[in-house]
């Protein structure tokens, strides 16, 4: 289960993300980003209550961020441990810019 | 002649109304003198049989109305039969006869020896002459166990063979798993988790009451022929432990060493059904422990001249067939039930002794010596034979799940395996590990493994100790495919230059333990360890 919520303000999006990001719920998001990345040059992703993450859902993280890197920032926010030990083995705290 | 009250009568040459009369005169003779109750009429060397003999055979029939007439030739059959006596007795025909004489010995057990007679066919010669008896048992019983389920070879005639009998199987091109565990040891887990789904189905097999004989009542009768072997205390102890032991509708195979259990082509065949059986499972891993274990205890290389294994592989596959059947890795656990299976198996070995007359001199007073010793210490510690039976059918077992290798199906592997970490006490971060790693290897499965169709995947997680670790494996028979092949990503690059794919197998390598894959007669195997 993946709760995807948006908020839009001016080219400022904040998706706050709870749940779980896997193979199942990882298409979700994707198409979230897809639909509603157009007009927006700033990515905050709340990952407060984000509770568990694997390779699907780095993947989305990863092709968000090429696309982030084309036009503003993407950045993440309020990373627990957990995740972020999943980030860690796999150099995606050197990728990604975690707050 | 008159055996049981049953006499039988041979019919000789030709019999037509130039004879019937003084034949019919005979017989009556020997009926006479006989206190006879039931009559064979055995036609081994019968040529011919006019009306005037049958009228005979009718006669006879009103005095007894059971009349069989045995070993009957196919010339004279056919009269039988147009005469309609065939529908009216019971007219047995005679056995085609078979020599073996210069056939290849394929295999050799402990109540027969197999040939093949030819392109097809192979021949189970029973080495006890009077085996008649003991092949229509087991042809029977492996058809009922064929009925139920269990896959097995069924012979489809029994013929003579000297003075002894055989059954006739199709030829298999098949290899026992005691070879293939001589041949390619490393397909040894892959031997251990069929032989043990196996012996679950079997176990699982339920068996309309009356088919088959009950194990215990055997037990019972042999821990009475241990009294004056065993101090009077142990002996009382080791009759109760049995008797306690519940009558269960299961089947039990009797005989489950891997010379039994054969692999044709992709499929595994159970064979040597004749000790088919029902009953409570510990008295088949009695039987399984004595076939890798007990009874080699002095003989220790008698296991390599019968199953072409060392001893220490002997112990390896009793060990993890435990591990397996019982679904745990706990020592403590599988100590327990060992030690159970063990007093089942020394009763078992020591009745044998004893059977045999214990006129023992060397080998055999020391096994006795031996196996007496150990069943009287275990007799100490043990109050009761029975164990927990999980005895559901296949892999249901609690450690095991079947399921459709579907990404949709994820949520379902991850809540079986979480369910078995917390009931470990693994602490949450690595439990996220484990699912990470888990859900990666299963979606690829769901992904890969039998594209463009489904299949099943099975999940089993074991928990051992010392160090407290868990393992998964995952088992498809999918496409052959080692993800552990993969080269690993460059987790230095930028995000432009990172590749999609590759991660997911880069941070199972990175956060397990262990990692390893095996492909074994048409199953991917890939295991994962991590301590906790």
């Amino acid at each position: 289960m993946l709760n995807i919520n948006k908020n839009l303000e001016g080219e400022k999006l904040t998706i706050a993300l709870e749940g779980r990001l896997d193979t199942v719920t990882a298409p979700e998001l994707e198409a979230e980003l897809k639909d509603s990345l157009e007009p927006v040059n700033e990515l905050v992703l709340d990952m407060k209550d984000l509770e568990y993450i694997s390779s699907a859902g780095l993947r989305v993280l990863l092709t968000a961020q090429k696309n982030m890197n084309q036009k503003g920032s993407m950045k993440l926010i309020n990373v627990n441990e957990t995740v972020m030990e999943i980030f860690d083995v796999t150099g995606f705290v050197d990728i990604l810019t975690i707050a | 002649m008159a055996d049981n009250g049953t006499l039988t009568i041979a019919l000789k040459g030709r019999i037509d109304s130039g004879n019937a009369a003084d034949i019919e005169k005979e017989i009556q003779d020997q009926l006479v003198s006989a206190d006879v109750k039931s009559l064979i009429l055995d036609a081994e060397d019968l040529e011919y049989i006019s009306s005037a003999g049958l009228r005979v055979i009718l006669r006879l029939r009103k005095k007894y109305p059971d009349l069989k007439i045995i070993n009957v030739c196919s010339e004279v059959y056919e009269i039988f039969d147009m005469t309609g006596f065939t529908q009216m007795m019971k007219v047995e025909k005679a056995y085609k006869v078979v020599s073996v004489e210069g056939c290849e010995e394929i295999g050799r057990g402990a109540n027969g020896t197999i040939y093949r007679v030819d392109k097809d066919n192979v021949v189970k010669v029973y080495n006890n002459a009077d085996a008649l008896e003991d092949i229509e048992h087991e042809r029977q019983v492996a058809r009922l166990a064929l009925i139920l389920g269990i896959p097995t070879a069924i012979s489809y005639d029994v013929v003579k063979v000297g003075n002894s009998y055989g059954s006739v199987f199709e030829f298999l091109n098949a290899k026992s798993f005691a070879k293939i565990l001589a041949d390619e040891p490393d397909k040894f887990e892959w031997c251990v988790e069929e032989y043990v789904d196996m012996l679950k189905k079997i176990h699982s097999t339920e068996v309309p009451k009356g088919k088959l004989p009950s194990i215990k009542a055997e037990f019972v009768e042999r821990a009475a022929r241990l009294r004056g072997h065993l101090p009077d205390e142990y002996e009382d102890k080791l009759v109760k432990l049995i008797n306690d032991v519940p009558e269960v509708d299961n089947m039990i195979h009797g005989d489950y060493h891997t010379k039994n259990l054969e692999l044709q082509d992709d499929e595994v065949l159970l064979i040597d059904m004749d000790t088919l059986a029902v009953g409570h499972p510990i008295f088949e891993l009695g039987s399984i422990f004595n076939a890798f274990s007990g009874f080699f205890e002095v003989d220790t290389n008698g296991i390599e001249s019968f199953q072409g294994f060392s001893a220490e592989t002997g112990h390896r596959f009793w060990r993890r067939t435990l591990e397996l059947y019982l679904g745990t890795k706990n020592d403590e656990a599988i100590r327990e039930v060992e030690d159970k299976a063990r007093i089942v198996g020394y009763c078992r070995l020591l009745a044998r002794s004893v059977k045999r007359g214990l006129n023992l001199e060397g080998q055999g007073k020391e096994e006795y010596e031996v196996w007496k010793q150990h069943l009287i210490e275990l007799l100490d510690r043990t109050d009761t034979l029975t164990f927990e039976v999980q005895n559901d059918a296949g892999s249901d077992s609690p450690n095991e799940l079947d399921i459709e290798a579907t990404t949709d199906n994820l949520p379902k592997v991850l809540e079986f395996i979480d369910k078995h970490l917390e009931a470990a006490g693994c602490p949450i971060k690595t439990q996220m590990q484990i699912d990470v790693a888990a859900e990666e290897i299963f979606v690829n499965i769901a992904h890969y493994a039998y594209k463009p169709d489904k299949g099943m995947a099975k999940v089993r997680v074991e928990v051992g100790d010392d160090p407290l670790s868990v393992s998964i494996t995952f088992i498809d028979h999918g496409v052959q495919y080692d993800p552990l092949a993969r080269e690993d990503p460059d987790v230095t690059l930028s995000a432009e230059d990172r590749q999609i794919g590759g991660l997911g197998i880069f941070l199972v390598k990175n956060t397990m333990d262990d990692i390893s894959y095996q492909y074994v007669n048409g199953s991917n195997i890939l295991t994962l360890k991590k301590n906790l």
